[in-house]
């Protein structure tokens, strides 16, 4: 399955202003597309629109052969996962249950958890590490641990295709690390194709397969990793004064 | 923290106790308003009267012409009540959002007091249909204007405080209406604008339990997506809930239900953010499957009390239920703002 999601001249906005203009990227089965570019580039704006919150203003988005406009919310939500920022902390429920509140596409009527469903959720709370956390309510943990529950949400929807935006915004660097490595497994191991915006560079750098940086309304670059972290592109992707990429990054 | 190994079914043990608590405290409430009132019955010719032993008596008609049918009505439309808060409180993520709260009772209000003197003038009578429609027209109608509000600002204090405006200025236009149709029937209007369970017949408690099971039984299918809605909008939507459908439904559900109650007892304030909030801090869970039952139950129980005590505190003389319950209700509200001041 080669170029398993794919944005064909994708536009997309708020209110029919574009934002992004004529966005062309294709990703296959098991391997990781990161958004970087500076703030208020548009990174969100795109998630967004792949997950159907935002309607794009041109083009569209194909999952296989399938275009998102045509998947009703049901075939959407078994196919992509989304963990896109929202700072909400649901009161009086537990870790264990906002986790599992992404089994929701496979319960009935009333949403009653199977014997199955269960197995599912402590399996992605396990994967993620935070399995103990399972009986702790939400509104006790810090935000980093809620971050983590919220993928261990994403792994239990059992999709193929997950988007996250920033996943590592509240997360120390240990954590951050074990979160990115979750997704290369999560890739390698079950094919699963993610899509996110990162914001640490060095992160982005670790994990991607493909980059993509956004800027000015359009997509200014889009590659492998080893070709868009060098001097020149990250300066200019971000307006760096000369020599500041090396003090910055000299190291990665 | 009672922690069990069983997570994902952990309301369950207290769902049943709060369950036990709430029907108890129901019965209770209900003996109480069988027995007491401005009319003294003996405790064993109330319990005659029930049984249906001596028909045509003074007590039986007491019995069955008034307090039971006052009573029903009680119960179901104080357990519709605090369902159109809970769902409201969904709809707006916003612990202290309810119909009274929002100005959406005051606005079917209005429209029921235009309705009812309007046809009152022309010399017929409003028909229970009529009621629930004309109240659920003044509903949609607050409701849109509280949505509009709330789509300009962003905070949600300022959605409160539109709601509260709203409802003042629904109340205004209702009392001038009041003020200025003369029409003997009318005056019963006064008491009905305040809120009150008084003059409750059997076919009008009839109605309201039928729209009411239908509505409330709607809302308990919606078990599934108010638990996703809960985590937020976009997780809703990326597990497969259709949020405009979604939302359109929580506000019709809320509206019909503060409709049936506005319609027949007036503005009842407070239950509606009260029994809700008691619910959960009991229930120690926010799972609508648990949520939504015990909601309606402690409704019941809140407005049954209250009635409770506007008939009986300074019998004869009668107070509204919308008093007691902002007496009872009101301090719950400021409990739950000072509490989550952050959220709020």
């Amino acid at each position: 399955m080669d170029r398993f999601i794919r944005l064909e001249q994708l536009t997309v906005g708020y209110d029919g202003k574009p934002v992004v203009r004529d966005i062309e990227v294709s990703l296959r089965r098991g391997r990781i597309l990161s958004l970087i570019g500076p703030n208020g580039s548009g990174k969100s704006t795109i998630l967004k629109t792949i997950t159907k919150q935002l309607k794009a203003i041109g083009g569209a988005v194909f999952i296989g052969e399938n275009s998102v406009e045509s998947l009703g919310p049901r075939e959407m939500s078994r196919r992509m996962a989304a963990a896109l920022t929202e700072r909400s902390k649901p009161e009086l429920m537990t870790c264990g249950e906002a986790a599992a509140a992404g089994r929701y596409p496979y319960t009935g009527m009333l949403g009653v958890l199977s014997k199955r469903d269960k197995e599912k959720v402590d399996e992605a709370l396990r994967i993620v590490g935070v399995f103990e956390l399972k009986n702790r309510l939400c509104s006790e943990v810090s935000d980093g641990q809620l971050q983590r529950i919220t993928l261990a949400r994403a792994i239990c929807q059992e999709p193929e295709i997950i988007m996250l935006d920033e996943p590592t915004s509240f997360l120390d660097i240990r954590y951050a690390v074990e979160i990115l490595d979750v997704l290369r497994q999560m890739a390698n191991e079950r094919g699963v194709a993610v899509v996110m915006s990162l914001h640490e560079l060095n992160y982005a750098k670790r994990v991607s397969d493909l980059v993509m940086c956004v800027k000015d309304g359009r997509v200014l670059y889009l590659d492998t990793p080893d070709v868009i972290f060098t001097e020149a592109a990250i300066s200019r992707l971000y307006d760096l004064p000369e020599g500041t990429y090396s003090q910055l990054f000299g190291g990665l | 923290m009672g922690e069990k190994a069983e997570t994902y079914d952990s309301g369950l043990g207290r769902f049943v106790m709060v369950t036990f608590v709430l029907l108890l405290l129901l019965a209770v409430l209900a003996v109480l308003n069988i027995w007491l009132g401005g009319v003294k019955i003996s405790f064993g010719g109330a319990i005659s009267a029930i049984l249906g032993r001596n028909p045509g008596t003074f007590e039986h008609d007491i019995l069955w012409k008034m307090r039971l049918p006052r009573m029903t009505a009680g119960i179901i439309l104080g357990g519709a009540l605090a369902l159109s808060g809970f769902l409201l409180q969904t709809f707006f993520n916003n612990p202290i959002a309810g119909p009274f709260v929002l100005g959406i009772s005051s606005g079917a209000k209005l429209v029921v007091a235009l309705v009812m003197v309007f046809v009152l003038s022309k010399g017929s009578t409003v028909n229970s249909a009529m009621m629930i429609a004309s109240a659920f027209i003044g509903a949609t109608l607050s409701m849109g204007f509280v949505l509009l509000a709330a789509r300009g600002v962003k905070r949600a204090s300022a959605l409160i405080v539109s709601g509260v405006m709203i409802g003042y200025i629904c109340s205004a236009i209702t009392d001038f209406v009041i003020t200025f149709a003369s029409d003997e029937s009318i005056v019963n209007l006064h008491h009905w604008s305040r809120g009150s369970f008084s003059g409750t017949s059997w076919s009008d408690a009839r109605v309201c339990a039928i729209v009411v099971t239908i509505a409330s039984g709607l809302t308990f299918l919606l078990s599934k997506p108010i638990g996703a809605y809960q985590l937020g909008e976009s997780h809703a939507q990326s597990v497969g809930v259709n949020i405009r459908a979604f939302r359109a439904a929580l506000v019709l559900l809320s509206s019909v239900l503060c409709a049936c109650v506005t319609a027949y007892a007036g503005p009842i304030s407070f239950v509606g953010v009260a029994a809700p909030h008691l619910t959960k801090a009991f229930a120690k869970t926010s799972k609508p499957i648990i949520i939504i039952p015990l909601c309606f139950l402690s409704g019941a129980v809140f407005c049954l009390g209250c009635d409770l005590a506007a008939r009986t505190v300074f019998a004869p003389v009668e107070m509204s239920v919308s008093s007691v319950s902002s007496l009872a209700g009101a301090p719950i509200v400021i409990y739950i703002m000072a509490g989550k001041s952050r959220r709020i």
